[in-house]
């Protein structure tokens, strides 16, 4: 693969080199970015699975831009880097050709001030019209603390004429208790043409909020980037750090942690499920997924005091021992949750009414999730067969032996049915975890690491694939940390699945992704 | 003398018992979610509470959306009158008006509803008007050939004639009618669409985008709303009382004339609503909210029904006939 990419690129590529194992890294001209970006997403078939921009004047003079393929059968990342300019800055689009790159290239215009040259829809992302132009925070001159004016800009939607055809523009503010995002969908009568979702209105700076953080504060802000994926983030960051520090992990420490990323997916499995019977009406067995959820929530608590699972992790290991002396308790009340889980599973898949709700509803073909990079369930319903545990084995994954249901149709029945069988994984997952561990110890300390070494931390949320990059600075402090969730790339898709539905079928297709809000705006 | 008796009467026990039925809905569905449920009694509480505030009114929006809920209010109370909760206060004249009568009454007021919906502007307004309009399209022809069959079978249009009838001939078990069996569910069918009921509309959802009902009275508060409310708690008991009275009679089984007749007519009658507020509530627990495009389903099921029993009248021969 990479003599392939070599030989065929000779004169493009100026250096290549391997970190961290498993990161591939070349740096290219940025004239020829679009060739080869074709060619690794065409001819090898890699995704896109992240692209950032990071300002390194500091240290070359100059920007940096990153593109994050994944070579998933061989758990590799080719990250292909190119230089930018402070006096020219722009960089040929690539979207034209990976559609996934749409929204990394808008975010990096927003955020850096480099435009995409090419670009299909090169509008606003992150800002929305309140924000001036010509001020992108991400940039390193930009202070923190800097508030700029108030402007008025003018953000137009995609706007879709012909007799009949209407929009709704729904929130940000809902009737439900529920995250900010506005919707703005063009209907002919009920069925939806086009749906547009202007989100990033909790956006927040954590990616500049973190910068210049000693590693061990970075901690805390990246357990608060999302509330129900507080551990897999957290967890994200400290494999990224414990990389770069070349620490390995404590065995215990790591079935630990298996633990409680699972606990997390299966308790934010358990909510949607309840969320999508909620929508279509279906209270008995909303409620009673509310119980189990109730129950999960109580094992979390029982583990270490704490039902959203922060302040678990620790770089290097974990701050505790949680599981110890609370075995037998914790694997009796799984048992209960999985009986009971089974039970209710029988009944929701023999209601004929209910299943004819979920079926056919809010398509993603195969073809839309392969080209957004749809990831996690919403990718794995629609026939994409990949889960970080297996594909980039993380902890002590490979060790242990569970399926990942996969279903080909797309629809929220699929949807429903993955995140269903991975409750079920997830239960057996704990249970395993907790009976195979070893005694022992539970974390390392983290030496000085040296300055701008980078490594990227993978894992797989209850949403999907995680892929957090970070770059440390002197004493210890961080440089660059890129947060790409998996809502970032689900969201897109969902724009897409909701198109042909009817209008108030939105919210069940919403809700069968459910997508963060605060994990997408950053 | 009768005359006002019989509206005094019929209008209070509609004020009082409308929202209770609304509360044991309630507290059924609560107990099979595992909850306590707010107390039967909450939707009083609520109505009070909303009858001593202010509304606010949209800047944007005409006379129509101001005096929807007086309209609405009042056509169900005047539909009430139409149909008598016992037919031993019934005044020996006939009351005026006939099932079309009825039917338009409400009619009106949903009229009202609907435009008011579109009056504000508002996104969801439109869509919950636009729905209820295709809904109530396909409930009224049912509640017409249901309540036309009816008449056929008593020869009257008369709503408290045909319930008279009814009285009458069914000494023996009335259900046992094929024509009456199909009645009665195409009027339980109608009831469910008529009332904002799950499989049509989820009451208690928060979704703006799935709602019909709560999307049409979305804008209103205060008195306001409170009025829309009781309308529709009014008008979904005078539906229970219809099916219950029609189909169910049983004034005929009580001896005593006078004060006291009137009293034990008034509690079977009390208990013939809760039994049917008892099945709406199961039929809610039991069923999943219908995509929106299904719904033309039910109300075919329920006009099919209702034509079953038209045909019926005719295919076992005129005036009423007893299977056993």
């Amino acid at each position: 693969m990479i003599r392939n990419l070599i030989s065929v690129f000779n004169n493009s590529i100026f250096s290549s080199e391997i970190k961290n194992e498993n990161e591939l890294y070349f740096e290219i001209d940025t004239d020829k970015v679009r060739e080869i970006c074709s060619y690794i997403h065409k001819s090898k078939d890699l995704p896109l699975v992240s692209m950032f921009a990071s300002d390194e004047r500091d240290l070359n003079g100059k920007y940096a831009i990153f593109y994050v393929f994944a070579e998933r059968q061989q758990a590799n990342l080719l990250i292909l880097k190119t230089t930018i300019d402070p006096n020219r800055m722009e960089i040929p689009s690539i979207s034209e050709t990976i559609p996934a790159a749409a929204s990394y290239e808008r975010e990096i215009k927003d955020l850096f001030g480099i435009h995409p040259i090419g670009h299909p829809e090169p509008k606003r992302l992150v800002f929305h019209s309140n924000w001036p132009e010509g001020k992108h925070p991400l940039r390193k001159d930009y202070k923190l603390n800097e508030r700029p004016k108030i402007a008025k800009e003018i953000i137009d939607f995609k706007r879709i004429e012909g007799k009949g055809v209407y929009e709704i523009p729904v929130g940000p503010v809902h009737a439900g208790i529920i995250e900010p995002g506005h919707f703005r969908f063009s209907v002919a009568g009920e069925p939806i043409i086009n749906l547009e979702a202007q989100l990033y209105f909790v956006h927040k700076g954590i990616e500049k909020l973190s910068e210049g953080k000693s590693i061990e504060n970075c901690l805390y802000i990246s357990e608060r980037i999302s509330g129900d994926e507080t551990f897999a983030n957290s967890l994200c960051y400290c494999q990224a750090i414990e990389k770069i520090a070349k620490v390995k992990v404590p065995l215990r420490a790591q079935y630990t942690r298996i633990v409680f990323a699972e606990l997390e997916r299966l308790i934010s499995h358990l909510g949607d499920l309840g969320g999508i019977c909620l929508d279509t009406a279906y209270l008995f067995a909303a409620f009673h997924f509310r119980t189990l959820r109730g129950w999960a929530y109580l094992v979390a608590d029982e583990l270490c005091g704490m039902r959203f699972l922060r302040s678990i992790n620790k770089l290097g290991g974990i701050r505790k021992d949680f599981v110890s002396g609370k075995e037998k308790s914790i694997i009796k009340q799984l048992r209960k949750i999985r009986d009971e889980l089974d039970d209710t599973a029988k009944i929701i898949r023999s209601n004929s009414m209910f299943i004819d709700r979920v079926e056919n509803t809010g398509v993603l073909t195969t073809r839309t999730a392969r080209d957004l990079n749809a990831v996690g369930p919403g990718g794995r319903a629609s026939g994409i067969n990949h889960d970080v545990r297996k594909d980039f084995p993380y902890l002590v994954y490979d060790l242990l032996e569970f399926k990942v249901p996969y279903y080909q149709y797309g629809d929220v029945n699929c949807r429903m049915n993955v995140k269903l069988e991975e409750c079920f994984e997830s239960i057996d997952l704990i249970i395993k975890a907790i009976e195979l561990m070893p005694a022992g110890k539970i974390s390392e300390t983290i030496p000085t690491l040296e300055p701008y070494s980078s490594a990227f931390g993978i894992t797989e949320s209850a949403r999907g694939e995680n892929i957090h990059f970070v770059m440390v600075g002197e004493n210890n402090s961080v440089f660059r940390y890129k947060i790409r969730t998996p809502s970032f790339c689900n969201w897109p898709a969902l724009c897409q699945a909701v198109r042909g539905n009817i209008v108030p079928d939105f919210p069940l297709i919403n809700k069968s992704f459910n997508l963060s809000y605060a994990g997408n705006d950053l | 003398m009768t005359y006002i008796i019989y509206i005094i009467v019929q209008i209070m026990i509609m004020l009082l018992l409308a929202p209770l039925i609304n509360g044991i809905i309630k507290k059924i569905k609560a107990f099979t979610q595992k909850r306590t449920g707010p107390p039967i009694l909450q939707m009083y509480y609520d109505l009070f509470k909303l009858i001593r505030k202010n509304s606010v009114v949209s800047e944007a929006s005409s006379w129509i959306y101001k005096a929807a809920p007086y309209i609405v209010f009042s056509t169900s109370l005047t539909a009430a009158l139409l149909v008598p909760v016992t037919i031993k206060l019934v005044p020996s004249f006939n009351i005026s008006g006939d099932f079309v009568i009825f039917v338009s009454i409400l009619a009106l007021g949903r009229f009202f509803m609907m435009a008011a919906g579109l009056d504000t502007g508002s996104t969801f307004g439109g869509m919950g008007s636009s729905r209820e309009a295709m809904i109530s399209s396909l409930a009224e022809p049912s509640i017409l050939v249901c309540l036309f069959t009816a008449g056929l079978i008593a020869g009257s249009t008369s709503l408290d004639q045909m319930m008279m009838f009814m009285q009458a001939k069914g000494q023996g078990i009335i259900l046992m009618n094929p024509a009456i069996i199909l009645l009665f569910l195409a009027l339980l069918t109608i009831i469910i669409m008529e009332t904002a009921r799950i499989p049509i509309d989820d009451p208690s959802t928060h979704l703006e985008l799935t709602m019909v009902h709560e999307a049409m009275i979305l804008e209103y508060s205060g008195r306001h709303l409170a009025l829309m409310e009781y309308g529709a708690a009014i008008k979904q008991l005078i539906f229970i009382t219809l099916l219950v009275n029609l189909l169910l009679p049983h004034d005929q089984f009580i001896g005593a004339a006078g004060l006291g007749g009137i009293l034990i007519s008034l509690l079977i009658y009390f208990l013939k609503v809760i039994v049917i507020t008892v099945v709406i509530a199961l039929i809610e627990i039991n069923t999943v909210k219908l995509r929106l495009f299904s719904i033309p389903n039910l109300a075919a099921l329920s006009f099919i029904l209702s034509f079953l029993a038209f045909l019926q009248y005719f295919l076992l021969g005129g005036g009423y006939v007893q299977l056993i």
